[in-house]
């Protein structure tokens, strides 16, 4: 089989691609740009601005794209990719280099194990209702024991366990911890400044101060000991003996809403039951010795049953 | 100046991780401000070129007294200077064209480049013909797509104020690093070509100030890609325009600290060493198992100087033929050590 036709067509083909100038054009492929070294011919410049500088401009093209077209590629739907080489020319950046940043506990561990980090997917497939569920988030199912109708309690519990309290407990506490790991990890990231001791030596002086000004005249009259630093800015403020009518009733009023108020209250105990002298829940406690409201019952129905039989 | 914000909800906080340093950048947004004056050809040199940069542009519809060639340490420079620096944080931009129209300089319009919340460096050219998009009738290319560029002269290489402008036209329009391109999204080029060259400049010994520069022209075309029976194909341009002809005038060059830290380049990962890229390290070298191998050079060893175990009771052997009974106690420590 002659072949020979069809390489010099090909080669003929090939050549009409050719861009020849003196200097060879410097493609950078990376960033897509192609220098044109030779100088600028002053004639075709004079004749024609456009014509000369579009030929300037296709020769380039076609040499830039010769080169970007001989990259290996990837298939996509979109097309080609071509797999761009790195660029030569170097730019200034806009940002400066990212600090590294040091691991954390959790990743320096994982580093020495070697365990890969795996993504865990939003959605968990439910076996009992065939369906995907939230992990997390709304109707997640990290809240399933909470949210449940009935809960079943061991027979040791306590008279005021609450089942859904002590999941919620127990989620919230998880969250809690995190929080607090999360925290370690960005101060142990932020340079230790302080090391341990000084930390706790700027906590004993923290506390020492502010015991300092729990006196009725914030401190201004003890007897400050040697070796005391001096405090600053420390001043009891009082109010004028004589206010007006309005103030003063504002004052009040203000005083009873917050008492009254749940924003700032410190325990938030339920709802309050009726306000009987006598705390149910502490005399079943007592009467039972601490066995519970249904071992009471038990006792009580044992007591009645003897006491019915010896009756007959 | 600005407060440093603190995230309240992980919405804003991942908008400010967005905004940190990283190793590969984002392309620069620009942010194109009008000056107190401009003229009709500069609004429309200007709204081209947004109109090139889209989606990473944006636009001040007010106009603005800025100034960014007074000296920084005057009172208007240093409030021009932090005005470019306020905006540049406010909208996360790193790329400034100001359009300016003096009586002594008509139709200016100023390239600002930042690094790291300063102004690294500035270019100001005046535009002297301007052809605008709309006017030229032909198809034109989808927004958003990277420009292919040309530089046709070889002052682009050799002359600092040419090679300035090529860097700043580059981070312009062209200036993210990517990784791969589709060839089938390749629709425009922006072709920057220079006069020719004045012989005044050639030769060294001349003074940069005496010698006018040459005219910058910029062409933007569309790439129609014929086929050619080879892989390559046969490209072919249509003008689309916008079509602008400069000439340079100031320009701040800028700072060499500020600027060696900002040609800073993030250190080559492994995978680009095993690649090959990186200084040629005669002493490293990929093996079959894509392991980094390297090899450390010892100098010759006397073995007679080879430092062993010392067996303090073998030390004795004083009274007799030292060769012969070294050997003999090398022996027994040598077994001594194997069966320990």
């Amino acid at each position: 089989m002659d072949v020979s036709g069809i390489l010099a067509s090909h080669n003929a083909k090939l050549d009409s691609l050719k861009v020849e100038k003196e200097t060879p054009l410097d493609v950078d492929a990376g960033y897509l740009t192609v220098t044109d070294p030779n100088p600028i011919d002053e004639e075709s410049y004079n004749s024609n601005l456009e014509e000369h500088l579009q030929n300037l401009a296709r020769d380039g093209v076609q040499t830039l794209l010769a080169s970007l077209f001989t990259l290996p590629t990837l298939p996509s739907p979109d097309g080609p990719l071509a797999q761009l080489s790195a660029p030569k020319t170097h730019l200034p950046r806009a940002k400066p280099l990212p600090k590294p940043k040091p691991l954390t506990k959790w990743e320096q561990f994982a580093k020495a194990k070697g365990i890969q980090k795996t993504k865990r997917d939003k959605r968990v497939w439910d076996e009992e209702r065939q369906e995907w569920v939230n992990r997390w988030g709304k109707e997640g199912k990290n809240k399933e024991k909470e949210d449940q109708w009935i809960h079943e309690v061991p027979a040791n519990a306590d008279v005021d366990y609450d089942p859904r309290k002590a999941a919620r407990d127990e989620r919230k506490s998880r969250v809690a911890k995190n929080e607090k790991q999360h925290l370690a990890n960005l101060a142990r990231a932020q340079g230790s400044g302080l090391n341990q001791r000084d930390e706790r030596k700027q906590e004993i002086e923290r506390t020492l101060a502010s015991s300092r000004t729990s006196t009725a005249s914030m401190g201004k009259f003890d007897k400050k000991l040697e070796g005391e630093k001096k405090l600053r800015g420390v001043k009891r403020k009082f109010q004028p003996n004589e206010t007006s009518v309005e103030s003063e009733a504002k004052a009040s009023l203000a005083l009873l809403s917050k008492m009254e108020s749940d924003s700032k209250k410190m325990r938030r105990d339920g709802p309050v039951p009726d306000k009987s002298v006598l705390n149910v829940r502490k005399a079943v406690r007592f009467a039972s010795k601490g066995q519970g409201g249904v071992a009471l019952g038990r006792q009580a129905a044992a007591v009645k049953g003897k006491k019915g039989g010896r009756k007959k | 100046m600005l407060r440093t914000i603190k995230p309240k909800n992980a919405r804003s906080k991942r908008a400010l991780e967005a905004r940190e340093p990283k190793e590969i950048e984002d392309p620069r947004t620009a942010i194109f401000v009008k000056g107190t004056h401009t003229g009709e050809v500069l609004n429309g040199v200007m709204k081209d070129l947004m109109a090139l940069k889209r989606p990473n542009a944006i636009s001040f519809s007010k106009k603005n007294v800025i100034r960014p060639f007074d000296d920084p340490t005057s009172a208007s420079g240093s409030t021009s200077n932090q005005s470019l620096e306020f905006w540049s944080s406010k909208n996360d931009a790193t790329l400034f064209a100001i359009g300016q129209s003096t009586k002594k300089r008509p139709n200016g319009l100023t390239f600002v480049r930042m690094y790291d919340g300063k102004v690294l460096d500035m270019i100001e050219v005046a535009v002297e013909n301007y052809i605008s998009m709309a006017d030229i009738k032909s198809a034109k290319s989808t927004p958003g797509h990277k420009p292919l560029m040309h530089f046709g002269s070889e002052l682009f290489d050799t002359h600092p104020r040419f090679m300035q402008l090529k860097s700043m036209l580059m981070s312009f329009f062209n200036g993210e690093e990517i990784e791969s391109i589709c060839l089938t999204g390749l629709e425009y080029v922006i072709s920057v070509t220079c006069a020719p060259t004045p012989a005044s400049l050639n030769t060294a010994s001349s003074s940069t100030e005496s010698t006018a520069l040459p005219k910058v022209h910029i062409r933007t075309y569309t790439t129609k890609l014929l086929s050619s029976g080879t892989r390559i194909p046969r490209v072919e341009l249509v003008n689309m325009g916008p079509s602008i002809d400069l000439s340079l005038r100031r320009h701040t060059p800028p700072d060499p600290e500020l600027l060696k830290q900002a040609m800073k380049r993030p250190k080559l990962k492994k995978t680009d060493v095993e690649k090959g890229l990186g200084k040629k390290r005669k002493n490293m070298e990929v093996d079959e198992m894509g392991d980094l191998r390297g090899r450390v050079h010892v100098g010759k060893q006397d073995l007679g100087k080879l430092q062993t175990r010392k067996m303090k009771g073998l030390k004795g052997g004083k009274f007799e033929a030292d060769d012969g009974e070294e050997d003999g106690e090398e022996e027994d420590g040598a077994k001594k050590r194997r069966t320990s």
